[in-house]
Protein backbone atom coordinates (compact mmCIF):
# COMPACT_ATOMS: atom_id res chain seq x y z
CA UNK A 1 0.00 0.00 0.00
CA UNK A 2 2.65 2.20 0.76
CA UNK A 3 4.92 1.61 -2.35
CA UNK A 4 2.23 2.21 -3.94
CA UNK A 5 1.17 5.71 -2.80
CA UNK A 6 4.40 6.37 -3.44
CA UNK A 7 4.32 5.09 -7.16
CA UNK A 8 1.19 7.89 -7.59
CA UNK A 9 3.43 10.58 -6.21
CA UNK A 10 5.41 10.01 -9.02
CA UNK A 11 3.10 9.67 -11.84
CA UNK A 12 1.30 13.00 -10.62
CA UNK A 13 5.19 14.84 -10.42
CA UNK A 14 5.41 13.74 -14.04
CA UNK A 15 2.01 15.07 -14.64
CA UNK A 16 2.93 18.21 -13.72
CA UNK A 17 2.49 18.71 -9.74
CA UNK A 18 4.28 21.85 -8.37
CA UNK A 19 7.61 19.80 -7.18
CA UNK A 20 6.92 21.35 -3.94
CA UNK A 21 3.58 19.68 -3.22
CA UNK A 22 5.11 16.42 -4.61
CA UNK A 23 7.79 16.76 -1.82
CA UNK A 24 5.50 17.61 1.20
CA UNK A 25 3.24 14.57 0.10
CA UNK A 26 6.13 12.36 -0.31
CA UNK A 27 7.10 13.34 3.29
CA UNK A 28 3.63 13.64 5.18
CA UNK A 29 3.27 10.77 3.82
CA UNK A 30 6.15 8.71 4.67
CA UNK A 31 6.14 10.33 8.33
CA UNK A 32 2.16 9.04 8.31
CA UNK A 33 3.41 5.18 7.78
CA UNK A 34 6.17 6.21 10.02
CA UNK A 35 3.39 7.37 12.76
CA UNK A 36 5.12 10.41 13.32
CA UNK A 37 2.97 13.41 13.42
CA UNK A 38 2.68 15.50 10.51
CA UNK A 39 4.44 18.71 12.52
CA UNK A 40 7.42 16.63 12.77
CA UNK A 41 7.70 17.93 8.70
CA UNK A 42 6.75 21.06 9.56
CA UNK A 43 9.60 21.50 12.50
CA UNK A 44 12.10 20.54 9.73
CA UNK A 45 10.41 23.26 7.21
CA UNK A 46 11.25 25.83 10.12
CA UNK A 47 14.83 25.65 10.32
CA UNK A 48 15.03 27.44 7.06
CA UNK A 49 14.07 30.29 8.70
CA UNK A 50 17.05 30.12 10.68
CA UNK A 51 19.57 30.03 7.76
CA UNK A 52 21.98 32.81 8.12
CA UNK A 53 22.37 32.64 4.30
CA UNK A 54 19.04 32.75 3.26
CA UNK A 55 18.94 36.76 2.89
CA UNK A 56 20.83 36.01 -0.24
CA UNK A 57 18.36 34.44 -2.78
CA UNK A 58 15.68 37.12 -2.34
CA UNK A 59 18.46 39.64 -2.41
CA UNK A 60 20.99 38.99 -5.86
CA UNK A 61 18.01 37.37 -7.77
CA UNK A 62 16.28 40.83 -6.98
CA UNK A 63 19.41 42.94 -8.07
CA UNK A 64 19.33 40.18 -11.07
CA UNK A 65 16.44 40.81 -12.34
CA UNK A 66 16.50 44.56 -11.87
CA UNK A 67 19.61 44.81 -14.30
CA UNK A 68 18.10 42.39 -16.77
CA UNK A 69 15.09 45.19 -16.75
CA UNK A 70 17.39 47.92 -16.99
CA UNK A 71 19.35 49.76 -20.01
CA UNK A 72 22.72 47.77 -18.23
CA UNK A 73 22.81 44.79 -21.07
CA UNK A 74 22.48 46.96 -23.90
CA UNK A 75 25.27 49.20 -21.95
CA UNK A 76 27.63 45.96 -20.62
CA UNK A 77 27.51 44.80 -24.26
CA UNK A 78 28.71 47.93 -25.67
CA UNK A 79 31.44 47.90 -23.93
CA UNK A 80 32.48 43.87 -23.87
CA UNK A 81 32.96 44.74 -27.55
CA UNK A 82 34.86 47.58 -27.76
CA UNK A 83 37.29 45.62 -24.93
CA UNK A 84 37.45 42.59 -26.63
CA UNK A 85 35.30 43.12 -30.44
CA UNK A 86 38.91 43.19 -32.02
CA UNK A 87 39.73 39.56 -31.12
CA UNK A 88 39.10 37.12 -33.69
CA UNK A 89 35.66 35.47 -32.79
CA UNK A 90 35.70 39.15 -31.07
CA UNK A 91 31.66 39.02 -31.51
CA UNK A 92 31.03 35.62 -30.27
CA UNK A 93 33.54 35.91 -27.47
CA UNK A 94 31.43 39.24 -26.26
CA UNK A 95 28.33 37.25 -26.49
CA UNK A 96 29.63 34.57 -24.20
CA UNK A 97 31.55 36.48 -21.73
CA UNK A 98 28.29 38.53 -21.40
CA UNK A 99 26.03 36.34 -20.81
CA UNK A 100 28.05 34.32 -18.31
CA UNK A 101 28.25 37.62 -16.44
CA UNK A 102 24.14 38.05 -16.31
CA UNK A 103 23.67 34.39 -15.55
CA UNK A 104 25.95 35.02 -12.27
CA UNK A 105 23.67 37.47 -11.70
CA UNK A 106 20.10 36.32 -12.49
CA UNK A 107 21.13 32.19 -11.31
CA UNK A 108 20.01 30.95 -14.71
CA UNK A 109 16.79 31.45 -14.32
CA UNK A 110 16.31 31.54 -18.03
CA UNK A 111 16.47 35.01 -17.63
CA UNK A 112 19.72 35.55 -19.91
CA UNK A 113 18.35 34.06 -23.08
CA UNK A 114 14.83 36.48 -22.99
CA UNK A 115 17.01 39.61 -21.78
CA UNK A 116 20.11 39.17 -23.93
CA UNK A 117 19.11 37.01 -26.79
CA UNK A 118 17.07 39.80 -28.10
CA UNK A 119 20.00 41.78 -28.44
CA UNK A 120 22.89 39.12 -29.04
CA UNK A 121 20.81 37.55 -32.17
CA UNK A 122 21.00 40.22 -34.88
CA UNK A 123 24.77 41.90 -33.63
CA UNK A 124 25.86 38.01 -34.15
CA UNK A 125 24.18 37.34 -37.87
CA UNK A 126 24.33 41.12 -38.74
CA UNK A 127 28.66 40.22 -38.01
CA UNK A 128 28.20 36.87 -40.67
CA UNK A 129 27.53 33.95 -38.03
CA UNK A 130 25.34 31.36 -39.43
CA UNK A 131 22.34 31.17 -37.74
CA UNK A 132 22.40 27.65 -36.72
CA UNK A 133 25.85 28.73 -35.16
CA UNK A 134 24.17 31.59 -33.30
CA UNK A 135 21.18 29.83 -31.79
CA UNK A 136 23.13 27.03 -30.94
CA UNK A 137 25.82 29.89 -28.71
CA UNK A 138 23.43 31.70 -27.39
CA UNK A 139 21.25 28.65 -26.15
CA UNK A 140 24.38 27.67 -24.37
CA UNK A 141 25.31 31.09 -22.70
CA UNK A 142 22.06 31.11 -20.87
CA UNK A 143 23.43 28.95 -18.23
CA UNK A 144 27.28 29.76 -18.63
CA UNK A 145 27.97 31.87 -16.28
CA UNK A 146 26.62 29.43 -13.34
CA UNK A 147 29.81 28.74 -11.83
CA UNK A 148 30.51 32.40 -10.88
CA UNK A 149 29.64 34.18 -7.91
CA UNK A 150 27.13 35.18 -6.77
CA UNK A 151 25.17 32.08 -8.55
CA UNK A 152 22.18 31.23 -7.19
CA UNK A 153 22.56 27.61 -7.48
CA UNK A 154 25.97 27.93 -6.44
CA UNK A 155 24.68 29.41 -3.23
CA UNK A 156 21.09 26.72 -2.65
CA UNK A 157 24.22 23.82 -3.00
CA UNK A 158 25.92 25.69 -0.03
CA UNK A 159 22.87 25.95 1.78
CA UNK A 160 21.50 22.41 1.14
CA UNK A 161 25.35 20.43 0.98
CA UNK A 162 26.29 22.59 4.17
CA UNK A 163 28.94 23.79 2.48
CA UNK A 164 31.30 26.94 2.78
CA UNK A 165 29.10 29.34 0.18
CA UNK A 166 32.40 31.38 -0.28
CA UNK A 167 34.82 28.17 -1.12
CA UNK A 168 32.15 27.00 -3.93
CA UNK A 169 32.41 30.63 -5.32
CA UNK A 170 36.02 30.25 -5.43
CA UNK A 171 36.40 27.02 -6.78
CA UNK A 172 33.63 27.66 -9.77
CA UNK A 173 36.01 30.32 -11.03
CA UNK A 174 38.71 28.35 -12.57
CA UNK A 175 36.11 25.38 -14.39
CA UNK A 176 33.79 29.03 -15.17
CA UNK A 177 36.42 30.26 -17.12
CA UNK A 178 37.75 26.96 -18.77
CA UNK A 179 34.29 26.44 -20.13
CA UNK A 180 33.98 30.00 -21.35
CA UNK A 181 37.96 29.83 -23.17
CA UNK A 182 36.72 26.39 -24.77
CA UNK A 183 33.64 27.36 -26.22
CA UNK A 184 35.49 30.73 -27.26
CA UNK A 185 38.32 28.57 -29.10
CA UNK A 186 35.11 26.98 -31.18
CA UNK A 187 33.90 30.34 -32.05
CA UNK A 188 37.27 31.08 -33.13
CA UNK A 189 37.48 28.32 -34.59
CA UNK A 190 34.11 27.10 -36.27
CA UNK A 191 32.52 30.64 -36.78
CA UNK A 192 33.70 30.51 -40.63
CA UNK A 193 34.44 33.50 -42.20
CA UNK A 194 32.81 35.85 -39.83
CA UNK A 195 34.84 34.72 -36.54
CA UNK A 196 38.38 35.77 -38.98
CA UNK A 197 37.06 39.12 -39.83
CA UNK A 198 38.56 41.17 -37.02
CA UNK A 199 37.70 44.75 -36.19
CA UNK A 200 39.91 47.35 -35.45
CA UNK A 201 40.31 48.54 -31.56
CA UNK A 202 38.84 51.94 -31.30
CA UNK A 203 40.57 53.37 -27.48
CA UNK A 204 38.27 56.30 -27.66
CA UNK A 205 35.00 54.25 -27.97
CA UNK A 206 36.52 51.43 -25.22
CA UNK A 207 36.62 54.65 -23.05
CA UNK A 208 33.00 55.73 -23.85
CA UNK A 209 31.67 52.85 -23.46
CA UNK A 210 33.46 52.41 -20.31
CA UNK A 211 31.96 55.53 -18.71
CA UNK A 212 28.50 54.51 -19.76
CA UNK A 213 28.85 51.27 -18.08
CA UNK A 214 31.11 52.33 -15.21
CA UNK A 215 29.12 51.90 -12.23
CA UNK A 216 27.46 48.45 -13.58
CA UNK A 217 31.47 47.33 -14.39
CA UNK A 218 32.56 47.98 -10.77
CA UNK A 219 29.96 45.34 -9.21
CA UNK A 220 31.05 42.12 -9.91
CA UNK A 221 34.51 44.01 -8.92
CA UNK A 222 33.02 44.89 -6.01
CA UNK A 223 31.11 41.75 -5.42
CA UNK A 224 34.66 39.28 -5.72
CA UNK A 225 36.51 42.02 -3.73
CA UNK A 226 33.94 42.30 -1.12
CA UNK A 227 33.75 38.25 -0.68
CA UNK A 228 37.48 36.97 -1.43
CA UNK A 229 38.81 40.17 0.24
CA UNK A 230 37.18 38.75 3.49
CA UNK A 231 35.08 42.02 3.87
CA UNK A 232 31.82 40.97 3.42
CA UNK A 233 29.76 37.60 4.20
CA UNK A 234 28.17 36.36 1.10
CA UNK A 235 24.59 37.90 2.75
CA UNK A 236 26.40 41.03 3.17
CA UNK A 237 27.85 41.12 -0.33
CA UNK A 238 23.79 40.32 -1.50
CA UNK A 239 22.10 43.69 0.77
CA UNK A 240 24.83 45.73 -0.75
CA UNK A 241 24.98 44.94 -4.49
CA UNK A 242 20.52 44.28 -4.35
CA UNK A 243 21.00 48.27 -2.43
CA UNK A 244 23.62 49.47 -5.71
CA UNK A 245 22.28 47.99 -8.37
CA UNK A 246 18.38 49.62 -6.95
CA UNK A 247 20.09 53.07 -6.82
CA UNK A 248 22.40 53.24 -9.84
CA UNK A 249 19.31 52.12 -12.03
CA UNK A 250 16.88 54.57 -10.61
CA UNK A 251 18.72 57.38 -9.70
CA UNK A 252 21.80 57.36 -11.44
CA UNK A 253 21.30 56.12 -14.87
CA UNK A 254 17.19 56.50 -14.10
CA UNK A 255 16.60 53.56 -16.54
CA UNK A 256 14.24 52.56 -14.21
CA UNK A 257 11.32 54.83 -12.41
CA UNK A 258 11.32 53.43 -8.42
CA UNK A 259 7.39 53.65 -8.31
CA UNK A 260 6.42 51.85 -11.62
CA UNK A 261 9.33 49.44 -12.46
CA UNK A 262 10.48 48.40 -8.85
CA UNK A 263 7.70 47.01 -7.27
CA UNK A 264 6.75 44.98 -10.66
CA UNK A 265 10.09 43.66 -10.64
CA UNK A 266 10.28 42.95 -6.93
CA UNK A 267 7.00 40.71 -7.80
CA UNK A 268 8.49 39.20 -10.82
CA UNK A 269 11.83 38.46 -9.23
CA UNK A 270 9.77 36.71 -5.76
CA UNK A 271 7.70 35.08 -7.54
CA UNK A 272 10.58 32.81 -8.88
CA UNK A 273 12.16 32.70 -5.36
CA UNK A 274 9.11 32.08 -3.50
CA UNK A 275 8.82 28.95 -5.61
CA UNK A 276 12.61 27.93 -5.30
CA UNK A 277 12.16 28.63 -1.49
CA UNK A 278 8.97 26.95 -0.70
CA UNK A 279 10.86 23.62 -2.62
CA UNK A 280 13.84 24.05 -0.11
CA UNK A 281 11.31 24.57 2.72
CA UNK A 282 9.19 21.36 1.53
CA UNK A 283 12.53 19.36 0.88
CA UNK A 284 13.71 19.76 4.00
CA UNK A 285 11.03 17.16 5.91
CA UNK A 286 11.33 15.00 2.84
CA UNK A 287 15.11 14.71 2.87
CA UNK A 288 15.51 14.10 6.92
CA UNK A 289 12.89 11.08 6.35
CA UNK A 290 15.20 9.83 3.48
CA UNK A 291 18.43 10.01 5.81
CA UNK A 292 17.01 8.75 8.83
CA UNK A 293 15.89 5.89 7.01
CA UNK A 294 19.17 5.62 5.61
CA UNK A 295 18.65 5.64 2.01
CA UNK A 296 21.76 7.18 0.86
CA UNK A 297 23.60 3.76 2.57
CA UNK A 298 21.01 1.69 0.93
CA UNK A 299 22.14 2.82 -2.26
CA UNK A 300 25.61 3.23 -2.00
CA UNK A 301 25.38 -0.87 -0.31
CA UNK A 302 23.83 -1.66 -4.06
CA UNK A 303 26.26 0.78 -5.75
CA UNK A 304 29.10 -1.19 -4.14
CA UNK A 305 28.31 -4.33 -5.49
CA UNK A 306 29.24 -2.62 -9.11
CA UNK A 307 31.43 0.10 -8.36
CA UNK A 308 34.92 -0.16 -7.14
CA UNK A 309 36.85 2.95 -7.40
CA UNK A 310 36.49 6.73 -7.55
CA UNK A 311 36.96 7.22 -11.16
CA UNK A 312 34.16 4.76 -12.26
CA UNK A 313 31.87 6.30 -10.05
CA UNK A 314 32.45 9.82 -10.71
CA UNK A 315 31.88 8.54 -14.61
CA UNK A 316 28.34 7.44 -13.36
CA UNK A 317 27.87 10.25 -11.32
CA UNK A 318 28.20 12.41 -14.39
CA UNK A 319 26.00 9.79 -16.34
CA UNK A 320 23.53 10.43 -13.63
CA UNK A 321 23.71 14.14 -12.82
CA UNK A 322 23.26 14.59 -16.99
CA UNK A 323 20.34 13.21 -17.16
CA UNK A 324 18.41 14.61 -13.84
CA UNK A 325 19.80 17.80 -15.44
CA UNK A 326 17.97 17.46 -18.52
CA UNK A 327 14.59 16.43 -16.90
CA UNK A 328 15.01 18.23 -13.56
CA UNK A 329 15.25 21.73 -13.30
CA UNK A 330 18.78 22.83 -11.57
CA UNK A 331 17.17 24.31 -8.29
CA UNK A 332 14.58 21.30 -7.42
CA UNK A 333 17.60 18.86 -8.48
CA UNK A 334 20.27 20.54 -6.01
CA UNK A 335 17.63 19.87 -3.24
CA UNK A 336 16.66 16.60 -4.22
CA UNK A 337 19.71 14.73 -5.26
CA UNK A 338 22.37 16.65 -3.38
CA UNK A 339 21.30 15.43 0.31
CA UNK A 340 21.35 11.91 -1.16
CA UNK A 341 24.47 12.19 -3.14
CA UNK A 342 27.15 13.57 -0.64
CA UNK A 343 27.45 10.48 1.63
CA UNK A 344 27.84 8.27 -1.35
CA UNK A 345 30.28 10.90 -2.52
CA UNK A 346 31.83 10.65 0.65
CA UNK A 347 32.32 7.03 1.05
CA UNK A 348 34.38 7.27 -2.51
CA UNK A 349 36.79 10.29 -1.01
CA UNK A 350 35.78 13.00 -3.16
CA UNK A 351 36.27 16.32 -2.00
CA UNK A 352 32.75 17.86 -0.56
CA UNK A 353 33.98 21.05 -2.86
CA UNK A 354 35.24 19.65 -6.03
CA UNK A 355 31.70 17.60 -6.04
CA UNK A 356 29.87 20.76 -5.64
CA UNK A 357 31.55 21.58 -8.70
CA UNK A 358 30.81 18.70 -10.62
CA UNK A 359 27.42 18.31 -9.86
CA UNK A 360 26.99 22.25 -10.88
CA UNK A 361 28.76 22.02 -14.35
CA UNK A 362 26.36 18.87 -15.08
CA UNK A 363 23.48 20.69 -14.30
CA UNK A 364 24.89 23.50 -16.49
CA UNK A 365 25.09 21.26 -19.39
CA UNK A 366 21.54 19.10 -18.53
CA UNK A 367 20.49 23.07 -19.57
CA UNK A 368 21.32 22.17 -22.98
CA UNK A 369 20.87 18.81 -22.99
CA UNK A 370 18.03 17.09 -25.17
CA UNK A 371 14.79 15.73 -25.36
CA UNK A 372 13.94 18.49 -22.01
CA UNK A 373 16.94 21.04 -20.83
CA UNK A 374 15.07 24.11 -20.21
CA UNK A 375 16.96 26.61 -22.24
CA UNK A 376 15.61 24.15 -25.58
CA UNK A 377 12.89 25.61 -24.92
CA UNK A 378 13.59 29.20 -23.32
CA UNK A 379 15.04 29.40 -27.23
CA UNK A 380 12.50 28.13 -29.03
CA UNK A 381 10.39 30.10 -27.49
CA UNK A 382 12.21 33.37 -27.93
CA UNK A 383 13.33 32.82 -31.08
CA UNK A 384 10.14 31.54 -32.39
CA UNK A 385 11.78 28.29 -33.87
CA UNK A 386 11.03 24.30 -33.59
CA UNK A 387 12.62 22.69 -30.36
CA UNK A 388 14.36 20.09 -32.73
CA UNK A 389 16.41 22.60 -34.55
CA UNK A 390 17.69 24.09 -31.29
CA UNK A 391 18.61 20.34 -30.49
CA UNK A 392 20.96 20.32 -33.85
CA UNK A 393 21.98 23.70 -33.06
CA UNK A 394 23.35 23.69 -29.67
CA UNK A 395 25.10 19.80 -30.46
CA UNK A 396 28.43 21.27 -31.13
CA UNK A 397 28.62 23.31 -27.81
CA UNK A 398 27.07 20.06 -25.68
CA UNK A 399 29.65 17.67 -27.27
CA UNK A 400 32.81 20.70 -26.55
CA UNK A 401 30.97 21.31 -22.27
CA UNK A 402 31.10 17.52 -22.34
CA UNK A 403 34.93 17.54 -22.45
CA UNK A 404 35.28 20.62 -20.00
CA UNK A 405 33.15 18.49 -17.95
CA UNK A 406 35.61 15.32 -18.00
CA UNK A 407 38.52 17.60 -17.44
CA UNK A 408 36.60 19.36 -14.60
CA UNK A 409 35.92 15.55 -12.88
CA UNK A 410 38.94 14.24 -13.60
CA UNK A 411 41.37 17.53 -12.75
CA UNK A 412 40.24 18.28 -9.19
CA UNK A 413 42.77 20.92 -8.43
CA UNK A 414 41.19 22.57 -11.30
CA UNK A 415 38.71 23.06 -8.52
CA UNK A 416 40.78 22.44 -5.22
CA UNK A 417 43.78 24.38 -5.92
CA UNK A 418 42.60 27.31 -3.96
CA UNK A 419 42.81 25.27 -1.09
CA UNK A 420 45.93 23.24 -1.22
CA UNK B 1 -16.38 37.53 -9.99
CA UNK B 2 -13.49 34.44 -9.10
CA UNK B 3 -11.39 36.10 -11.38
CA UNK B 4 -11.94 39.90 -9.65
CA UNK B 5 -11.01 38.52 -6.37
CA UNK B 6 -8.57 36.58 -7.40
CA UNK B 7 -6.60 39.72 -8.95
CA UNK B 8 -7.19 41.60 -6.11
CA UNK B 9 -5.57 39.15 -3.48
CA UNK B 10 -2.43 39.14 -6.02
CA UNK B 11 -2.59 42.76 -5.72
CA UNK B 12 -2.56 42.71 -1.88
CA UNK B 13 0.18 39.96 -1.78
CA UNK B 14 2.44 42.00 -4.33
CA UNK B 15 2.06 44.96 -2.21
CA UNK B 16 3.02 43.10 1.33
CA UNK B 17 5.95 41.68 -0.86
CA UNK B 18 6.97 45.00 -1.76
CA UNK B 19 7.17 46.53 1.20
CA UNK B 20 8.72 43.34 2.51
CA UNK B 21 11.58 43.00 0.38
CA UNK B 22 12.15 46.91 0.64
CA UNK B 23 12.15 46.39 4.38
CA UNK B 24 14.31 43.54 3.99
CA UNK B 25 17.26 44.87 2.12
CA UNK B 26 17.04 48.09 4.29
CA UNK B 27 17.40 46.68 7.68
CA UNK B 28 19.96 44.28 6.46
CA UNK B 29 22.45 46.93 4.73
CA UNK B 30 21.60 49.08 8.26
CA UNK B 31 22.45 45.99 10.31
CA UNK B 32 25.79 46.20 8.19
CA UNK B 33 26.46 49.10 8.41
CA UNK B 34 25.82 49.86 12.15
CA UNK B 35 28.15 47.13 12.35
CA UNK B 36 30.72 49.00 11.48
CA UNK B 37 30.02 51.80 13.96
CA UNK B 38 30.46 48.65 16.74
CA UNK B 39 26.57 49.20 17.21
CA UNK B 40 24.45 46.01 16.96
CA UNK B 41 20.76 45.26 17.46
CA UNK B 42 20.57 41.41 18.01
CA UNK B 43 16.77 41.78 16.34
CA UNK B 44 17.59 42.53 12.94
CA UNK B 45 18.97 39.31 11.51
CA UNK B 46 16.29 37.38 12.81
CA UNK B 47 13.43 39.72 11.67
CA UNK B 48 15.32 39.98 8.06
CA UNK B 49 15.73 36.19 8.17
CA UNK B 50 11.56 35.81 8.96
CA UNK B 51 10.94 38.65 6.09
CA UNK B 52 12.38 36.06 3.42
CA UNK B 53 10.87 33.37 5.12
CA UNK B 54 7.14 35.08 4.85
CA UNK B 55 8.86 36.24 1.22
CA UNK B 56 8.70 32.08 0.22
CA UNK B 57 5.22 31.83 0.86
CA UNK B 58 3.76 35.40 -0.56
CA UNK B 59 5.85 34.60 -3.69
CA UNK B 60 4.38 31.07 -3.64
CA UNK B 61 1.39 31.93 -3.80
CA UNK B 62 1.69 34.58 -6.53
CA UNK B 63 3.19 31.13 -8.41
CA UNK B 64 0.09 29.15 -7.61
CA UNK B 65 -2.07 32.01 -9.02
CA UNK B 66 -0.06 32.28 -12.18
CA UNK B 67 0.52 28.37 -12.40
CA UNK B 68 4.33 29.44 -12.40
CA UNK B 69 5.60 26.41 -9.79
CA UNK B 70 8.72 24.55 -10.90
CA UNK B 71 7.39 20.87 -11.86
CA UNK B 72 8.37 18.94 -14.64
CA UNK B 73 6.33 19.49 -17.66
CA UNK B 74 7.56 16.99 -20.34
CA UNK B 75 4.13 16.00 -20.48
CA UNK B 76 2.37 19.51 -20.55
CA UNK B 77 4.65 20.16 -23.02
CA UNK B 78 4.13 17.40 -25.13
CA UNK B 79 0.44 17.60 -25.03
CA UNK B 80 0.76 21.78 -25.60
CA UNK B 81 2.82 20.54 -29.13
CA UNK B 82 -0.04 18.26 -30.28
CA UNK B 83 -2.58 20.79 -29.25
CA UNK B 84 -4.41 18.22 -27.19
CA UNK B 85 -6.19 20.97 -24.62
CA UNK B 86 -9.19 18.67 -23.59
CA UNK B 87 -6.36 16.72 -22.11
CA UNK B 88 -3.93 19.57 -20.42
CA UNK B 89 -6.80 20.93 -18.91
CA UNK B 90 -7.92 17.82 -17.21
CA UNK B 91 -4.23 17.02 -16.09
CA UNK B 92 -3.90 20.61 -15.31
CA UNK B 93 -7.13 20.03 -12.58
CA UNK B 94 -5.87 17.10 -11.38
CA UNK B 95 -3.02 18.82 -10.42
CA UNK B 96 -4.08 21.18 -8.60
CA UNK B 97 -6.55 19.46 -7.00
CA UNK B 98 -4.16 17.31 -5.71
CA UNK B 99 -1.80 20.50 -4.36
CA UNK B 100 -5.03 21.88 -2.71
CA UNK B 101 -5.46 18.40 -0.81
CA UNK B 102 -1.99 18.87 0.09
CA UNK B 103 -1.67 22.39 1.15
CA UNK B 104 -4.65 21.14 3.66
CA UNK B 105 -2.59 18.35 5.13
CA UNK B 106 0.44 21.00 5.21
CA UNK B 107 -2.24 23.53 7.14
CA UNK B 108 -3.24 20.73 9.48
CA UNK B 109 -0.24 19.91 10.17
CA UNK B 110 1.31 23.35 10.82
CA UNK B 111 -1.52 24.40 12.62
CA UNK B 112 -0.38 21.42 15.45
CA UNK B 113 3.12 22.63 15.16
CA UNK B 114 2.10 26.61 16.16
CA UNK B 115 0.01 24.83 18.42
CA UNK B 116 2.67 23.47 20.66
CA UNK B 117 4.72 26.28 19.82
CA UNK B 118 2.41 28.46 21.46
CA UNK B 119 2.71 26.24 24.18
CA UNK B 120 6.36 25.48 24.96
CA UNK B 121 7.97 28.37 23.10
CA UNK B 122 8.97 31.73 24.10
CA UNK B 123 9.40 35.11 23.59
CA UNK B 124 11.92 36.09 20.55
CA UNK B 125 12.97 39.23 19.23
CA UNK B 126 11.02 42.16 20.05
CA UNK B 127 9.04 39.83 22.93
CA UNK B 128 7.44 38.58 19.90
CA UNK B 129 6.52 34.51 21.47
CA UNK B 130 7.73 31.87 18.45
CA UNK B 131 4.05 30.80 18.36
CA UNK B 132 3.26 34.06 16.41
CA UNK B 133 6.67 33.59 14.27
CA UNK B 134 5.50 29.83 12.81
CA UNK B 135 2.26 30.85 12.19
CA UNK B 136 3.60 32.09 9.05
CA UNK B 137 3.62 28.50 8.15
CA UNK B 138 -0.37 27.78 7.91
CA UNK B 139 -0.92 31.76 6.94
CA UNK B 140 1.64 31.33 4.19
CA UNK B 141 -0.04 27.71 2.96
CA UNK B 142 -3.64 29.60 3.44
CA UNK B 143 -2.92 31.68 0.82
CA UNK B 144 -1.55 29.07 -1.35
CA UNK B 145 -4.51 27.08 -1.43
CA UNK B 146 -7.05 30.11 -2.05
CA UNK B 147 -5.27 30.67 -4.79
CA UNK B 148 -4.98 27.46 -5.76
CA UNK B 149 -8.63 26.77 -5.40
CA UNK B 150 -9.59 29.61 -7.40
CA UNK B 151 -7.47 28.63 -10.26
CA UNK B 152 -9.46 25.49 -10.09
CA UNK B 153 -12.45 27.13 -9.94
CA UNK B 154 -11.13 29.21 -13.43
CA UNK B 155 -10.35 26.10 -15.00
CA UNK B 156 -13.70 25.46 -14.56
CA UNK B 157 -15.21 28.53 -15.77
CA UNK B 158 -13.08 29.46 -18.94
CA UNK B 159 -14.75 28.49 -21.89
CA UNK B 160 -12.27 25.51 -24.47
CA UNK B 161 -12.01 28.82 -27.07
CA UNK B 162 -10.67 30.78 -24.67
CA UNK B 163 -8.25 27.99 -23.38
CA UNK B 164 -7.21 27.05 -26.93
CA UNK B 165 -6.74 31.02 -27.56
Amino acid sequence: MEGLLYVLILLLALLGTPIFVVMSLFGLTAFYFAETPGAALIIEMYRIASAPTLLTIPLFTFAGYLMAESGSPRRLLRFAEAALGWLPGGVAIVSLVICAFFTAFTGASGVTIIALGGLLYPILVKEGYSEKFTLGLITTSGSLGLLFPPSLPIILYGLVAKTDIDKLFKAGLVPGFLLIAILSAWAIKNGGAAALQRKPFKFEELIASFKGAFWEILLPIGVLYGIYGGITTASEASAFTALYVLIIECFVYRDLSFRKDIPKIIVESMTLVGAILLILCCALGMTSYLVDEEIPMQILEVMKQYITNKYVFLAFLNIFLLIVGSLMDIFSAIIVVVPLIIPIATEFQIDPIHLAIIFLTNLEIGYITPPVGINLFISSFRFNRPVTELYKASLPFLALLLVALILITYVPSLSLFWFN
Amino acid sequence: MIAKIDSFLEKVIGHALVINVLSMLLLSVLGIVLRWFQISFPWIDPLVRHLVFLSAFLGGALASGKGRHIAIDIISKYLESVNNHKTLKMIKALTIFVSVFTCFWLIDASIEFAKSEFEYGKANFFGIHSGYLVSIIPFGFGLIVIRFIFGLLMIGNSSPEVEEA
